[in-house]
């Protein structure tokens, strides 16, 4: 067949099973298009086709046939600048993305881009409405839209009337210095708005293979058997590896090494993501295939679901010391005595859920030995060397006969800190000597990755009629999932901020971070303090409601209303520094208007500015 | 593995039924694809067999065709919805059938999905087809042996099995009468999360009046059964009855006694659908009722 890819006629005969994604990103190189769920739901996909946004995901490559396709890397040359004298590299899109920061992990904003100049094409002034009912289903995870929308608006601009664009609106800095205080480009935006940026996926090194896990998919069992001969006969399958060929440590794992890499015959199986066997094969889909020539039996073991199951004294031992992975006190004052001072008491139990990160770029790593036999391993990670030292103990090699090359991340918000494909992979790289690629699809991404635990938190405050607290007592049950991972760490900070940014003289909280036979959890934004801001700041709504007091300045008498009001103020008053804000009386001076009512608490995003600090820059 | 062997762009409707009835005699698997935005989704992921032949319809110039042909509406088959939605016949004649195709995926998906790959599919709850029961609409169908005309309703054998022979048939298009002064229709459905997922509950409302009376009215609901639904007690209920809140409330009653809805475990109970009912019926015919007003007095709809 025919097609026309960015302005250019190219033949080329459409594959068995190919989608029009596949013919772009494998056999034209076109790598921009980015394959975020492969399931019609994300947009990072989309290509014009005769003009039209289509997700090429879902589009069979043969329909194609004698069509206009246009991918982000033709976007540029769509773009005549109103005086043909002047040379312009990119799309005034493409600029206004990069100058309003509307880029950041960058995975999105191909398909962003795409749909946005498909809606110009009809509609060359589109209202606000309009833009997002065009990016309805075109998904960011970093949370861009404000800029995506204000990119859009100014490149209107340009487009419409041939004027430079318009710089975006700022808060005044009162004393800007060199770098903070003025606009700042990304350094890797033009890349990303290009379609040039590479993320792990997008890269192809000669002779590689195609790697997958075979996941136990039962929730807890002891492995009976395993059988792995038939896949290893299978055509096109390079190797198949299990826990017998693991070299060094079985086990990784960010703090407590728990996690097995792979679980070998007469193991337990903890959770459905955990592997018992990996696949390296000529391709993806023989891959797939060797997979379901695996046999494994399995003898099930009963399941505990919930971290206040997992406590139980009945309940079976997940891991060798239990199922308690740590009791987390903090102790202040009398309980007693505090609860005695109160004129009103108050106890409610709070549950929150799992969360899934749903970075849009799912895992991918790639591993291949360098010409001195060093393992190098592709992958965008949060924590590159804590992959370098977990992979090396698995291995049996020393840490520097491994090097981790950390790769564009398309988001990850604390889910791409664990171990994923990156052991895996170089496994299968060191047993086949051959490059090896190992990708996720969205189902084993959501299915595998570690998540926000779920929690139960019991509040219980004691607070004066002024609404100044005498005591706060709390119980958290948190669910680590299958494995430790961050999960000492993230309900640590659960359990110190479980009662609030507040001033109390007697206070007591115990967190159970308990395993059980979900999927692990991990560091997710807000890193357990979304779980206790939610309970306790919820407790002190109702805390207000009962006492008839205003929750939005509360409580006005005490020190804490200066941490809460702060946490208000910061989201009323963008761009003022958090110094600034001492009192209320500070905001009436400003004419700060009074903060919204928050559905959740602005104290979470207070927490995790303070987080990104000092836990993890990466995210 | 492969999801399809080979694909095959049918140029027409005889190249199109040839192939399938070539396959067919070679034992070989094959399916009609238009958008594929569903059928394609469940090859990829395993709830659709692969097959050795996939026949593409969407560039049969037949089954593309938006027009006003012997005083009905026709729409093909393999019309993406957008075009539909963009089409101001299809908002002039069918408002029902605008609303619901407006609902369907998200803005890239109505690129390439159709309505006759949403009828075809044969689910219960699916929005162009709730909207096409209470049109009325018509479907073609064509095969070698040429073709037949079969009203809408009449499609359906369960969840996910229509009444079309798939080895030796093809839906064409849908037709359906051109709306007069004083009638008018509106879709509307509830879905949770508002994205692209399937209706908890959608209902189609077409009504005709005279004046303070409903002449004539036609109701649909999805899911309330294994096939959609046209509640003909409820509509008979109606007929000829004042537009009033008793009527209504003796049309819903019917409408509880006809309908099966059902719990299902990800998306809502089956109280909770028969409370839905009850708003969507109100809104719908309720805006079918204002909509059939302001073309009466002259006004575009």
């Amino acid at each position: 067949m025919e097609i026309n890819v960015n302005g250019n006629k190219i033949e080329i005969e459409p594959q068995p099973g190919e989608m029009l994604s596949s013919l772009l990103r494998k056999r034209l190189g076109l790598t921009g298009t980015k394959i975020g769920c492969d399931e019609l739901e994300c947009g990072s996909c989309t290509v014009l086709v005769d003009g039209q946004p289509v997700l090429s995901c879902n589009y069979p490559a043969a329909r194609a046939a004698g069509k206009q396709v246009i991918t982000i890397e033709g976007l540029a040359d769509l773009y005549k600048p109103p005086s043909p004298g002047n040379s312009h590299s990119l799309h005034p899109l493409q600029e206004a993305f990069i100058q309003y920061g509307a880029v950041q992990c960058g995975f999105c904003i191909p398909g962003q881009l795409m749909t946005t100049y498909a809606l110009l094409q009809r509609n060359p002034t589109p209202s606000e409405a309009d833009i997002r009912q065009a990016l309805k289903d075109t998904l960011c995870r970093c949370a861009g839209y404000p800029t995506i929308i204000s990119a859009i608006q100014a490149a209107v601009h340009t487009l419409n009337t041939g004027e430079p664009l318009p710089p975006p609106q700022m808060p005044k800095t009162e004393a800007p210095l060199e770098v903070i205080g003025t606009v700042q480009t990304r350094p890797d935006a033009v890349a990303k708005v290009t379609g040039s940026a590479l993320f792990t996926d997008d890269l192809q090194f000669e002779g590689m293979l195609h790697a997958r896990a075979k996941r136990a998919m039962t929730p807890h069992a002891i492995v009976r058997s395993l059988d792995v001969s038939k896949a290893r006969q299978l055509a096109g399958v390079a190797v198949v590896l299990t826990a017998e060929d693991i070299p060094g440590e079985h086990n990784h794992g960010l703090v407590i090494y728990d996690w097995p890499t792979l679980v070998g015959v007469g193991e337990r199986v903890r959770y459905v993501g955990d592997s018992v066997a990996i696949v390296a094969a000529e391709t993806w889909e023989i891959a797939t295939q060797a997979l379901d020539l695996i046999e494994v039996e399995y003898d099930p073991q009963p399941v505990i679901s919930d971290p206040v199951q997992a406590s139980q004294p009945d309940a079976p031992a997940l891991h060798p010391k239990g199922n308690l992975l740590k009791h987390i006190k903090v102790r202040k004052g009398n309980m007693e005595q505090g609860f005695a001072e109160a004129d009103v008491v108050l106890e409610h139990t709070f549950h929150t859920q799992i969360t899934d990160h749903a970075f849009l770029e799912p895992e991918c790593s790639i591993a291949r030995l360098t010409e001195d036999g060093r393992v190098e391993i592709y992958v965008g990670s949060q924590i590159p060397y804590s992959d370098r030292s977990q992979a090396a103990r698995v291995l049996a090699v020393p840490e520097d006969r491994v090097r981790v090359l950390g790769q564009l991340m398309g988001g990850g918000f604390g889910g791409k800190e664990d171990i994923m494909g990156q052991i895996h992979v170089a496994m299968l790289a060191v047993a086949t000597r051959r490059p090896v690629k190992l990708l996720f699809d969205r189902h084993e991404s959501l299915l595998v990755h570690p998540k926000r635990h779920a929690t139960q938190i019991r509040v219980k405050v004691g607070a004066c009629r002024d609404g100044r607290l005498t005591a706060v007592e709390t119980e958290l049950f948190g669910d680590t999932g299958a494995y430790a991972s961050l999960g000492e760490k993230v309900l640590t900070r659960a359990t110190t901020h479980s009662s609030g940014p507040y001033e109390m003289p007697h206070a007591r909280a115990d967190c159970y971070a308990m395993y059980t036979n979900n999927p692990p959890a991990g560091a997710f934004r807000g890193f357990g303090v979304t779980q206790s801001a939610f309970a306790v700041e919820s407790m002190i709504d109702m805390l207000a409601e009962k006492l008839e007091m205003d929750p939005t300045c509360w409580p006005a008498t005490s020190h804490s209303a200066h941490a809460r009001c702060q946490g208000r103020l910061i989201c009323a008053a963008p761009g003022v520094s958090l110094r600034r804000i001492k009192t209320p009386a500070w905001a009436a001076a400003h004419q700060t208007k009074p903060a919204p009512r928050w559905s959740c608490s602005p104290m979470a995003l207070l927490r995790c500015a303070h987080l990104q600090l000092s836990w993890d820059r990466a995210w | 593995m492969m999801l399809w062997k080979n694909y095959h762009l049918a140029r027409n409707l005889q190249d199109a039924l040839e192939v399938m009835a070539a396959a067919q005699r070679e034992s070989q698997s094959a399916s009609l694809v238009a958008g594929g935005t569903d059928l394609l989704l469940d090859v990829q992921q395993g709830r659709h067999p692969p097959v050795d032949l996939m026949v593409d319809l969407t560039a049969i110039p037949e089954m593309t065709v938006l027009e006003v042909r012997q005083e009905r509406l026709y729409i093909g088959a393999a019309v993406p919805l957008n075009r539909l939605i963009a089409n101001p016949l299809v908002r002039q004649h069918a408002e029902a059938l605008y609303e619901a195709c407006s609902l369907i995926g998200g803005p890239q998906v109505r690129n390439t999905a159709t309505l006759g790959g949403n009828v075809g599919h044969a689910l219960p709850a699916a929005d162009g087809t709730i909207a096409l029961l209470a049109m009325d609409a018509q479907a073609e169908i064509a095969s070698l042996d040429g073709l037949r005309i079969v009203p809408v309703e009449k499609l359906f054998l369960g969840p996910g099995r229509s009444a079309l022979d798939p080895a030796r048939e093809l839906l064409t298009g849908f037709s359906l009468s051109l709306r007069q002064p004083d009638q008018g229709s509106a879709f509307r459905r509830v879905m949770r999360p508002q994205g692209v997922a399937i209706a908890i509950l959608n209902f189609a409302a077409w009504v005709e009046r005279n004046d303070q009376h409903i002449s004539q009215v036609r109701l649909s609901i999805g899911p309330a059964g294994p096939t959609p639904l046209r509640a003909h007690a409820a509509e008979q209920v109606l007929t000829g009855s004042p537009f009033t809140p008793a009527s209504l409330e003796k049309a819903y009653a019917a409408i509880l006694a006809e309908a099966r809805f059902r719990t299902s475990p990800h998306r809502a109970t089956a109280e909770y659908r028969r409370h839905l009912a009850r708003v969507l019926f109100e809104e719908t015919l309720t805006t079918a009722w204002e909509r059939a007003a302001k073309t009466q007095s002259g006004q575009s709809g």
